[in-house]
């Protein structure tokens, strides 16, 4: 048997306060389509930056083909032939097609740039790979499924003999995806080792013949596809802790209605007639397919949607809500989508994020009383369970943490009407699971959530009611008695009523 | 005799490592300096190490200083002001102007309308800034650089490129010795202490300067937290005008008169004081008192130049090069302590 194409052995990298990796080590067979799954932080894209050249690990060897090697940068894996996938990098979008896949080899005639020949480069590296893109196009304009082909042709084109792919089909359609995989069924009759990163249990039964699970940075189990199923790998993912994964639910009885909401659209009209009634002691999901228009109408009830239109009422009281001031002022709080992006301060420290939509309440003429300050965000991460120092930099915790200040900030603010989108995404289990009992706390004390998510066992144990949208429309309610995945799907995807 | 804590605390300090560059630098010159005979008291006196000559640097610094706090808040913001200088020399024309129209007034109302004038002036235009820098939508970068031009243009045509005097009432505040030997001025050096408390008082303990943190550290996530954006921005503009205002009375006053040429190319010497304390340009970073010290830290290498009679043709080359090699020493320094928390 010849040498494996990739030998990892005791991989180790640490971020600050989370081992991303810890000692894993197995190998991939050469021609091979390897899997690599795991939950969200399970390690799994790490490896795959590693092995690519842009993460460093702290310990731990990688060998090619039986060739030991080090990758200092990006350039390193590329002349030894790896080459990563993104799910969304447009190289250079301001150049051409031909320009991105020519950089670092442009054809010259004298000291300037051979056009024809770049373009008949590309052109013949596109064709290898079965893409039907007009090289002269910017690279920006390109959907994300053709900026995927262009990489892919770029690594052929590198001459890779092992392509990593970092969950490739997570923003495809379904025509794209299938286009996706006949490339890559091509890539491996040509002999290339592909690995796979992606947590898609059909793609993987698909695709690979051999699967990798890694769970919290360690490595589970390297398993011939044929030997597994679904569930087996899905246990190999969560592990021992499905059984005490949702708490039971105080029966909390709905009080009074808090958010009533009148035929809302947003968006610049692509929601529409959104309506519906959220009373206090309530969870309710907000159920559809990325790009439904869920987290439009957070942003929407939010004051952050100048487009919005509609009746709102708070407690009863009509409501214009044209700013998060004001609807902050109504007892409002968004924990947004993007918790990076729009709910931290990463530079910031843990006290300050804490204190940031309610520090006027800690000052007297404009000057922050810290003890105070301290005290309130110190009462609010203490509730959360929010284990990270209070003066540490937020970008030094780890995912559950950080989502846990983002919570803070609008228990220091007292708000008792929570719009939670997407909560527990990238988050691990444990902290996970102490998000939901906190979430069912602040219903059973009559606090009011609606609640956004993806994560269909995360809906269907923690709201009360499930309102479904289809492409910016109302699709339909259910009851939690009434919800099953299927229903769910049903609904979210158009094939008609359960 | 100060508590071990108390040590701990300063040399912990973010400051800790560019007050110790400063010192050292002190250190040097004092020894390098050589000395003289005083003319009047006969003793021997060192050619650095003198009330005459650290009183003149301060001096020297304090208008960089002044506007550096300023720019710092700028920057924390993630903004940038180009038109200090031009608002400097403005204000500074404006007042002159207005106290000479004005006639012979009496000591304090020349001072008082003086100093109206010329505040009331620098407040205007950061706050024309900041109105189009959030009205516009443009970068700061383009709007101020727009307004550097607009705004000496605005003074040079006032003032007809004349040097217009200034009452000299302003001029005895401006010099007075406070008690201090009589050629010794220290009122710019104590306005510069004075700038840089309120900033540093700013910055960090009121809630107006945790917004401008929040807004350079992450201006959508400011935004998702109901944060005034907008009011927020528009008022780093205006401070870092009225610091720019502050600094041209001074310099009016001190000087006793002003041009429209007062302060040309001060943006820059602003901007790397802000720099070389510690402000980062991508926002979310910065100190006042790291301000004030990077200003003494440039005015101390061109004192340095003089001092050592080098050949003052080199100054921009030396300072050049001393501001990058700064910036790497306190960046090499800042990377250096964090391993050593994290190894801990």
């Amino acid at each position: 048997m010849s040498a494996p194409a990739v030998r990892f052995a005791g991989i180790t990298r640490r971020f600050p306060g989370v081992a991303a990796l810890t000692d894993v080590g197995f190998d991939v067979a050469a021609g091979s389509c390897h899997a690599i799954c795991g939950e969200n932080g399970a390690g799994k894209s790490t490896l795959g930056r590693i092995l690519a050249g842009i993460d460093r690990p702290d310990a731990g060897t990688i060998t090619l083909f039986g060739e030991a090697v080090r990758f200092r940068q990006p350039r390193d894996a590329m002349a030894a032939g790896v080459a990563i996938v993104h799910q969304e990098l447009a190289l250079w979008p301001e150049l051409s097609v031909a320009e991105n896949l020519g950089m670092g080899r442009m054809p010259r005639r004298g000291p300037l740039v051979d056009r024809r020949a770049l373009r008949a480069h590309a052109e013949a590296l596109l064709a290898r790979v079965g893409a039907a893109i007009d090289p002269d196009r910017r690279m920006g304009a390109l959907s994300i499924a053709e900026q995927q082909l262009v990489q892919i042709a770029m690594a052929v084109g590198a001459d890779a003999r092992i392509i990593i792919f970092d969950e490739p089909t997570s923003s495809l359609g379904e025509r794209e995806t299938e286009r996706l995989y006949a490339v890559m069924a091509a890539l491996r009759a040509q002999g290339t080792t592909t690995l796979y990163v992606s947590h898609r249990m059909p793609e993987i039964f698909r695709l690979c013949d051999t699967v990798t699970v890694l769970r919290d940075g360690h490595h589970v189990a390297t398993t011939p596809t044929a030997a597994l199923d679904e569930a087996a790998i899905v246990e190999q993912m969560i592990g021992r802790r499905l059984e005490q994964f949702y708490p039971s639910h105080a029966a909390g009885t709905a009080g009074a209605p808090v958010l009533e909401v009148e035929g809302l659209s947003a968006a610049g009209g692509r929601v529409r007639d959104i309506s519906f009634t959220l009373r206090a002691g309530e969870v309710l999901g907000l159920a559809g397919l990325v790009g439904a228009g869920r987290s439009e109408v957070a942003r929407a009830l939010f004051g952050l949607d100048p487009t919005a239109r509609g009746r709102v009422r708070v407690r009863g009281l009509e409501a214009t809500i044209r700013s998060p001031r004001e609807a902050m002022a109504l007892g409002l709080g968004l924990v947004p989508e993007d918790r990076k992006g729009q709910g931290l301060v990463l530079g910031m420290a843990n006290r300050e994020n804490g204190s940031l939509p309610s520090l006027p309440r800690f000052a007297s003429r404009g000057v922050v009383d810290r003890a105070r300050e301290s005290a309130a965000t110190g009462a609010a991460f203490a509730a959360m369970t929010m284990a990270a120092d209070a003066e540490a930099a937020t970008v030094t915790l780890s995912g559950g943490n950080q989502q846990k200040v983002v919570m803070a900030k609008w228990l220091t603010a007292e708000s008792d009407l929570l719009i939670l989108d997407e909560p527990t995404r990238g988050v691990d289990v444990g902290a996970k699971a102490e998000l939901h009992a906190w979430i069912d706390r602040h219903a059973a004390a009559g606090g009011a959530v609606l609640l956004i998510t993806s994560d269909m066992p995360e809906l269907l144990n923690l709201a009360t009611r499930i309102l479904v949208l289809r492409e910016g429309r109302p699709a339909g309610e259910l009851a939690r008695a009434d919800a099953t995945q299927a229903s769910l799907l049903r609904l979210m995807s158009g094939l008609g009523a359960a | 005799m100060p508590s071990p804590s108390f040590v701990r605390t300063l040399v912990r300090s973010p400051q800790a490592g560019l007050t110790g560059v400063l010192l050292v630098l002190w250190g040097l010159l004092a020894l390098a300096a050589g000395s003289h005979q005083d003319p009047l008291g006969g003793g021997t006196v060192n050619n650095f190490l003198n009330a005459h000559t650290l009183i003149q640097m301060a001096t020297d610094a304090s208008g960089f200083a002044i506007m550096g706090v300023g720019a710092t808040i700028v920057i924390i913001s993630g903004g940038i002001d180009l038109s200090v200088g031009a608002i400097y020399a403005l204000a500074g024309v404006a007042m002159a102007m207005v106290l000479r129209a004005a006639g012979p007034l009496p000591p304090v109302a020349a001072f008082g309308l003086g100093l109206a004038v010329c505040l009331g002036v620098a407040v205007t235009c950061g706050l024309l800034n900041g109105l189009m820098v959030v009205g516009l939508r443009v970068h700061p970068f383009i709007i101020t650089l727009g307004t550097m031009w607009i705004l000496r243009g605005i003074a040079f045509v006032m003032s007809r490129a004349e040097s217009i005097l200034v009452p000299t009432s302003l001029t005895a505040v401006a010099k007075a010795s406070l008690g201090l030997g009589r050629s010794l001025s220290p009122v710019p050096l104590l306005a510069m202490c004075a700038v840089t408390a309120i900033g540093a008082v700013f910055l960090t303990r009121t809630v107006a300067g945790r917004y401008v943190f929040a807004i350079g550290g992450n201006v959508e996530a400011s935004r998702f937290s109901g944060l005034p954006v907008a009011r927020s921005t528009i008022g780093v503009y205006v401070i870092s005008g009225l610091c720019a205002g502050i600094a041209a009375f001074l310099g009016a006053a001190f000087y006793g008169s002003a041009t429209s040429s007062d302060a040309n190319g001060y943006e820059l010497y602003v901007i790397a004081s802000a720099v070389v304390g510690g402000a980062s340009l991508v926002g979310g970073k910065g100190s006042a008192l790291s301000a004030m010290i990077g200003a003494l830290l440039i005015v101390t290498i061109r004192q340095a130049i003089r001092t050592l009679h080098f050949d003052q043709n080199y100054e921009w080359i030396i300072i050049g090069g001393a501001l990058i090699a700064a910036v790497v020493i306190d960046q090499g320094g800042t990377r250096l302590l964090t391993r050593l928390r994290e190894a801990r």
